[in-house]
Formats: C-alpha cells, sequence, structure tokens
C-alpha cells in the first residue's frame, strides 16, 4: 500500500492539467503509472473484466484488451467511461481522481492487443489471390467470401504476427466460441457437421458446413459429438509457403 | 384444498356484510365504502391456506417455496402456456430480475431492478401504477448489483429496500411513499436489496455491500411508525462475544463486511429467526483478519423481539473465496433417526448442504453436492475438513456452488431441490486499499468459462445424497419452486422455464423466455379457478396457466 501511493504521489506530481480533456494520456508509457493502474484494476476492475483484463464473458463483461482495436476509442472516451460508467449495464461510475483515471487508462493501453506489428513485407496482390483461393470460402475480408469461420477485417491488429501464423498452421490450437465443430446425427439418420453457435438444455444451433443455420432438439437426436478438431483445414508450409502467409497478411492488413 | 378456498370465499364475502350492518347501525354511508384493510400477520402466518394469496417471499414463513396447489399436474404440465408478459423497461445488465411477486386480491405487486415497483392486474398483465425511485448518481454497491427481490407487506402498505440502503412503505393502493429511513450510508459502500420480512408489527430487513468498507447488520422496524426496533450487528463489537476470531483492532471489526442481503425465513413458535451472513471483508485477502471472523458465513437464530442471538453456526471459517452464507434457510419438521425433528436447512455457496436442528443449531448432517475439492467433510467439530485451499487446483467460483436463488423443499419425498453450479476458478489475494466507498475485494479471480457446468439437483435430506439431477450447460442461477401435484419449477441460464417430475427429475415442459432466469424462482397462486405460475426473466415477467 505504501508502495502504491508513492507511485501516486510520484505520478501526481509529474502530471500538469489534468482536468482538461485530453487526447493523449498524459501518464502513457509511464512505467510507474502502469504498475499503479495494474494495482487498481485488480482491485477495482478485475471482479467483472478479469484479473489480465480479459473480460468475462459470462456476465457480458467485455474483453478491455481488444476494445482499442475492435473500435475507434481515443484515451478520453476511455477516461470519460471509467469516470461515468455505462448508464443502464452493471458498469457504475467511479469517483477516482484524474491521476488514477489515467493510470487505469494507461495500464489499459499496456495490455491492448496490440496485433502484427512490424508485419515482413509481401505482396498483397498474391496475397489476395491465394486467400480467395485457400481461405475466402469460409473467412469474409471486407465485405466478401464465407461465414463458417471468423471475419478477418482487421485481424492484422488485432492479433499478434505469431498467433496468426499458429491459426494457419495449427486451426486446432485455439478455437473461438462460436467456431466449435459439432456433428449431429438426427433420428432420420442425417449426419449434419457443422460449427457450434448456441445451446441450451434442449435444443443446439449450429451453422453448417454448407454455412446453413441449423437447429435441432436434441431430443430428436440419435448422437452428438463434439470435436477439439477445427473444421479449418490445417495449412502447412508446403500447402502455403511462409512467404505466401505473409502475402496474406499484406492483403489483410490493407483491409 | 377446496375447504380452504371456500373458507376464504367465505371469509371475503362476509366482511362487506359486517361494514354495511355497522353503517346501518351507525347511520354513515362511508362506513359501505370500507376499503379492504389487506393482509393481516395472521394471514402471513396462515401461509399457503389462502390459494389466491402469495404474501411473503417464500409464499410462507418457512422457505420452502413448496405451494400445496394441485391444477398442474406432471400429466397436463405439457399444456402450460404463457397467458401474458409484463415489460418492466428496466434493465440488469450482468445480474436478473430477481424478485418474487406477492399476490393479494387478483392484484400482484413487483418490484423490479433499480428501484422501480408496479401493482398489475394478474388477470391481464396491465399495471395499476409504478414506481421508480429517483436514485442517486453515486451509488456504490447498488451500482454494480442494481437488483430487488421483492415486496413485503402488511395491511395496506407495501415495504421495499432501496439501492441507497433505505427501507421505504408504500400505500399499496396507489403507490405513495409513507415514509423511508435509511438504513446505512450508500456511499461508504452500503445498499439493500432483499424482500422485506414482515413479521407481527416488525419489518426485518438486512443489508448489502460486503465488497466494501461495511458491517453488516439486522434490522427491525415498526411497520406504521417507521422507528427502528433493534439491531444485530453482524460483526461484533470490541470485547462483544465473537470479537475473539477477530484481530484486536476496532477498525478492522468496523468494516469487517457480514452482509444481510438475503431473505430470512422465521418459526413462530420459537418466535426465532432464520438469517444467513455474508463474506468477512476484504473478500480474498485475509491477512489482516486472522481468525475465523464471526458473524460472517454464518446462519444466524435471532430472537425475534430483541434481536439477540441464540445460536449460529458458521459454514466457513475465515472465508477467502467470497462464498457468502446468504441463502433461504429452509425450516421443516423431518423425522431425524426415528424422532420428528425441526430442522433448517442450507444449501450452501461453499459447495455443502447442511441440516441442523433449528431449536439448538446443532449440525445433524453436512455433505457436499458438488464436486468441489475445498472439503469433502466436516469434521467432528462441526468444521469443514479443508483439502484444497486453491493450492492443489482450481476452486467453485465466487458465485458459489450455488446462491442466494431459493431452493424448495418437498416434504413427503423429503428433497432438497437446489441450483448446483460446478466452476473452476483460480483466486489472487492482494492487499487492497481499504478506501471507504470504493469495493474491496483484495485481489482478483481467474475463471474458467470453458469448465463450468450447472444442474437441478434433488438431495435426500436424511443423508444428503443425490436423487436424481438435470444438467443445464453452463452454470446456473436460477431459483425452484414445488407444487404438491408432484411438480418442480425451475428455471436456467439459457432463458429456459422449466418443469420437472418431483420423484424422478424427468423434464416434463419448457419454455424460452429469451432470457436467462437469474436469482428468480417461481411463484404460484389460484386466480378464478385457474393455477397461475409466474417467472420474471430479462426484462419480462410472464404468467402461464392451463388452457381454459
Amino acid at each position: 500500500m505504501r508502495l502504491l501511493s508513492s507511485y501516486i504521489a510520484i505520478v501526481f506530481f509529474t502530471l500538469s492539467a489534468t482536468a482538461q480533456a485530453q487526447s493523449a494520456n498524459p501518464l502513457e508509457g509511464n512505467a510507474r503509472a502502469i504498475y499503479a493502474g495494474g494495482v487498481l484494476f485488480r482491485a477495482q476492475c478485475a471482479t467483472c473484466h478479469g484479473a489480465d483484463a480479459k473480460g468475462i464473458s459470462t456476465i457480458d463483461a467485455p474483453d478491455l484488451t481488444l476494445m482499442w482495436s475492435q473500435r475507434q476509442l481515443s484515451v478520453q472516451d476511455v477516461f470519460n467511461t471509467i469516470r461515468e460508467g455505462i448508464p443502464g449495464s452493471i458498469m457504475p461510475p467511479h469517483d477516482f481522481t484524474d491521476t488514477e483515471t489515467w493510470m487505469l487508462v494507461g495500464y489499459l493501453q499496456s495490455v491492448a492487443v496490440a496485433g502484427v506489428s512490424e508485419l515482413p513485407e509481401g505482396d498483397a496482390a498474391n496475397g489476395r489471390r491465394l486467400f480467395a483461393r485457400h481461405c475466402a470460402e469460409c473467412h469474409r475480408v471486407a465485405g466478401e467470401g464465407g461465414s463458417l469461420g471468423p471475419n478477418l477485417t482487421g485481424v492484422t491488429s488485432r492479433r499478434s504476427l505469431e498467433s496468426l501464423r499458429t491459426s494457419v498452421r495449427q486451426p486446432s490450437a485455439l478455437i473461438q466460441r462460436g467456431y466449435k465443430p459439432i456433428t449431429v446425427v438426427t433420428s432420420d439418420n442425417e449426419t449434419v457437421q457443422g460449427v457450434l453457435k448456441s445451446e441450451d438444455a434442449f435444443s443446439l444451433q449450429l451453422m453448417d458446413q454448407n454455412q446453413r443455420l441449423r437447429a435441432f432438439m436434441k431430443s430428436n437426436l440419435r448422437r452428438m459429438e463434439r470435436s477439439e478438431r477445427s473444421l479449418m483445414p490445417a495449412f502447412p508450409p508446403s500447402l502455403i509457403s511462409e512467404q505466401e502467409l505473409l502475402d496474406i497478411l499484406n492483403y489483410l492488413d490493407g483491409q | 384444498m377446496m375447504d380452504k378456498q371456500q373458507h376464504s370465499l367465505t371469509r371475503r364475502a362476509v366482511t362487506p356484510l359486517v361494514a354495511s350492518f355497522l353503517a346501518l347501525l351507525l347511520g354513515s354511508s362511508q362506513l359501505t365504502a370500507q376499503p379492504d384493510a389487506g393482509p393481516t400477520y395472521d394471514d402471513i402466518l396462515a401461509g399457503f391456506e389462502d390459494p389466491e394469496r402469495w404474501l411473503t417471499y417464500s409464499g410462507d414463513y418457512s422457505g420452502q417455496r413448496h405451494s400445496p396447489l394441485t391444477q398442474i399436474t406432471p400429466e397436463n404440465v405439457d399444456q402450460l402456456r404463457p397467458i401474458w408478459t409484463f415489460q418492466t423497461g428496466t434493465t440488469t445488465r450482468g445480474r436478473g430480475f430477481e424478485t418474487t411477486p406477492l399476490v393479494d386480491d387478483g392484484v400482484l405487486y413487483v418490484t423490479g431492478s433499480n428501484n422501480y415497483a408496479w401493482a398489475i392486474d394478474a388477470r391481464t398483465g396491465r399495471a395499476f401504477w409504478s414506481y421508480r425511485r429517483n436514485l442517486p448518481d453515486d451509488l456504490t454497491y447498488g451500482a454494480s448489483a442494481p437488483v430487488n427481490r421483492g415486496f413485503g407487506m402488511l395491511g395496506n402498505r407495501l415495504f421495499m429496500v432501496t439501492l441507497d440502503a433505505h427501507l421505504m412503505a408504500f400505500d399499496r393502493r396507489n403507490g405513495d411513499v409513507l415514509w423511508e429511513r435509511e438504513l446505512a450510508d450508500y456511499q461508504v459502500g452500503y445498499a439493500a436489496t432483499l424482500a422485506p420480512l414482515v413479521l407481527d408489527n416488525k419489518i426485518i430487513v438486512g443489508i448489502s455491500g460486503g465488497e466494501y468498507r461495511t458491517r453488516g447488520f439486522i434490522d427491525a422496524f415498526d411497520p406504521q411508525s417507521g422507528e427502528r426496533i433493534w439491531r444485530f450487528n453482524t460483526i461484533p463489537g470490541p470485547g462483544e462475544p465473537g470479537s475473539e476470531t477477530w484481530p484486536d483492532d476496532p477498525e478492522v471489526l468496523a468494516a469487517g463486511g457480514g452482509g444481510t442481503w438475503m431473505n430470512g425465513s422465521y418459526d413462530p413458535d420459537l418466535n426465532l429467526i432464520y438469517w444467513g451472513v455474508g463474506n468477512p471483508n476484504p473478500d480474498y485477502y485475509g491477512e489482516a483478519r486472522p481468525g475465523d471472523n464471526l458473524y460472517s458465513n454464518s446462519l444466524l437464530a435471532l430472537d425475534a423481539d430483541t434481536g439477540e442471538r441464540v445460536w449460529h453456526y458458521q459454514f466457513t471459517p475465515h472465508d477467502l473465496n467470497d462464498w457468502d452464507s446468504n441463502h433461504m434457510p429452509v425450516l421443516a419438521e423431518i423425522e431425524w433417526e426415528g424422532e420428528p425433528r425441526r430442522v433448517v436447512m442450507v444449501g450452501n455457496r461453499n459447495g455443502f448442504f447442511y441440516v441442523l436442528d433449528r431449536v439448538t443449531g446443532e449440525l445433524l448432517l453436512g455433505k457436499p453436492f458438488t464436486a468441489t475439492t475445498w472439503a469433502r467433510e466436516i469434521g467432528d467439530d462441526g468444521r469443514p475438513i479443508v483439502l484444497n485451499d486453491g493450492s492443489q487446483g482450481c476452486l467453485p467460483d465466487p458465485w458459489g456452488s450455488t446462491n442466494f436463488m431459493p431452493p424448495t423443499f418437498y416434504p413427503g419425498l423429503d428433497l432438497f431441490i437446489l441450483t448446483a453450479r460446478e466452476t473452476c476458478a483460480t483466486y489472487v489475494p492482494e492487499e487492497p486499499a481499504n478506501t471507504p466507498g470504493q469495493s474491496n475485494f483484495g485481489g482478483a479471480v481467474h475463471i474458467d468459462a470453458e469448465q463450468g457446468s450447472g444442474a437441478l439437483r434433488a438431495l435426500d435430506v436424511h443423508t444428503g445424497e443425490l436423487e436424481w439431477e438435470f444438467t443445464y450447460p453452463s452454470p446456473t442461477f436460477g431459483g425452484v419452486m414445488s407444487t404438491a401435484s408432484g411438480l418442480v419449477f425451475a428455471g436456467d441460464h439459457e432463458g429456459n422455464f422449466m418443469a420437472f417430475d418431483a420423484r424422478n427429475g424427468e423434464n416434463l415442459w419448457h419454455y424460452q423466455t429469451g432470457s436467462r432466469i437469474w436469482g428468480a424462482a417461481a411463484m404460484t397462486f389460484m386466480l378464478d379457478g385457474r393455477q397461475l405460475v409466474l417467472i420474471p426473466s430479462g426484462t419480462t415477467l410472464t404468467a402461464f396457466a392451463l388452457p381454459e
């Protein structure tokens, strides 16, 4: 506690004119402010947003590491949301001082998912052709493509090069909610494979491999099998070389 | 059943006759319009005797939430259908529409989130009046849990607690505010969310805010004057009994938590109130509060006249996981080892099902009803034998193995039926800032969402053994009600309102309400010869009945 107070004291004296609207966080990149913001975050925000700020989906608390890349947000917007809360939601207003609030914003900036930084060069035109051949049947970019897999528009600003490479080479390593594979066999002996969109005690809702939304009553199913193996085929370097992968990412980076 | 119904109709028919007679006698025409004086304490005490009434949170003082109604049966429940839906127009993101409506003379009295309230025609779902409290914009605990669990009712008065920690009395006929009293300073962290318990000339309420630097209490108020009659502090003062389970530090005691935010039950013969107490503060960080931290995470038996503690039992000594013991204590007379016994039963957030002698507080049974690895048995000293403090793999999450969503007791079958949650959480304690007005959890929790599931479970109250279960895809927060026709009604996190065969747990009917059923349980009553079943869900209250 004493440690935190001294951090607050130090950063406080380095601040000037904090009450006015800011286009930049006066504490951005300040290591001590980020540390103190993290302590404050874990004490005041983590119950809903998780200790790692990645949110808790079961209570509708959003992943704050993605907010910068998914929406056009200024640091002032985030500052105001912390201060004022979100009326009509569980997110309450807070009476943190300006300094404390900027420390929180600084911490959130520090954990924000940055996306691909310094993407190696590639041929975006070739990437576009490769994307159309290998990916577009299931993935949408800039309004074109399929819907069985996640929309990849802007994906390079949300995920790192390494995690994108893993998703192409080993798609089963991480399967997002909404894309978990499931196979059902109906009472008419129809076998349907798809990705699970929703489920309750009595029914399940999926998108089949033809990208048709279908729902089934569990009581009408002969069999229901969940799999950890993604419907997306793996693309080893023999199918998409490292350079071709960079070409695709350069194409996506421009979308 | 019919006898009682006729009896009640007769009683109502007589009242205007007496009034007319008095009017003739006194030569006054005003008395012929004498309004119904509303339910009395004796009416509440009679519980389910009048099938057209539901006058207190659980339907009667026992907390069993077991209605004697039998029109809807396991054979016809698949015909059950919605007859109206009431839209509250107020949302509760992150929590639920947690209320239990009260009903008298065909009128429902309903509280909503954000301290809305209504009187609603039970036949049509149309409102007679609505009320909305003008809440301050700097709520503390009340901002993070803007919920309410219902009215208390006595005569023509309704009682409701508020998110800014007040108790209010209303005129039930028009929603006019008669008086309001501050329970505690909301800016410190207090709030109130429960349904007041109405006794003979007393309103009993508790307080929320154990995540802040607060000190819990249970209060009794005079329903007429609004004056406070007594207060029991759940965290003892220096030198008081129980203070030996805390460090010798008045500041720690004065902010030790121990909220009392869920309703209690009442035994009129013993004149005892049974009430659960919440977590000590800080929730996860225990270094500054060595000891058992009484009366946190305990069940209290208090003398209703004086508020004095008669006995207590602590379920989770020195809690580090926010496993509040704010559950509906369920009172029943059961045979125990060949003898009739007055017991109180609790399905606890720590994963254990407990049966206690409610006269003495003696522990009769403590058995886990989930796969919790925290503890698997209670020692001879009545304390859990802790096997995993969190260092041996994940523990049930802070929402617990069950929570305040009401369970039901089915007499005869002797089943305690509750919503169970199987979860996996890792707790990371951290020394908190101890700032009044700011939440003070003392750390954070990682919840592994992939490992969660839920179930409706029926336990044999004599052994705690699982008799049957119905599983849900995710950890669930819906409450449970049973009816004497052999039915169990429950809600789940996916929004289904469901009916089950009480004997074996077979699902007989379900209806998708469109929003998760969270913290609420069903209630039921007769109206114009038809049995209605009501469930709150999301922003709606829906009434169900069999086709006419």
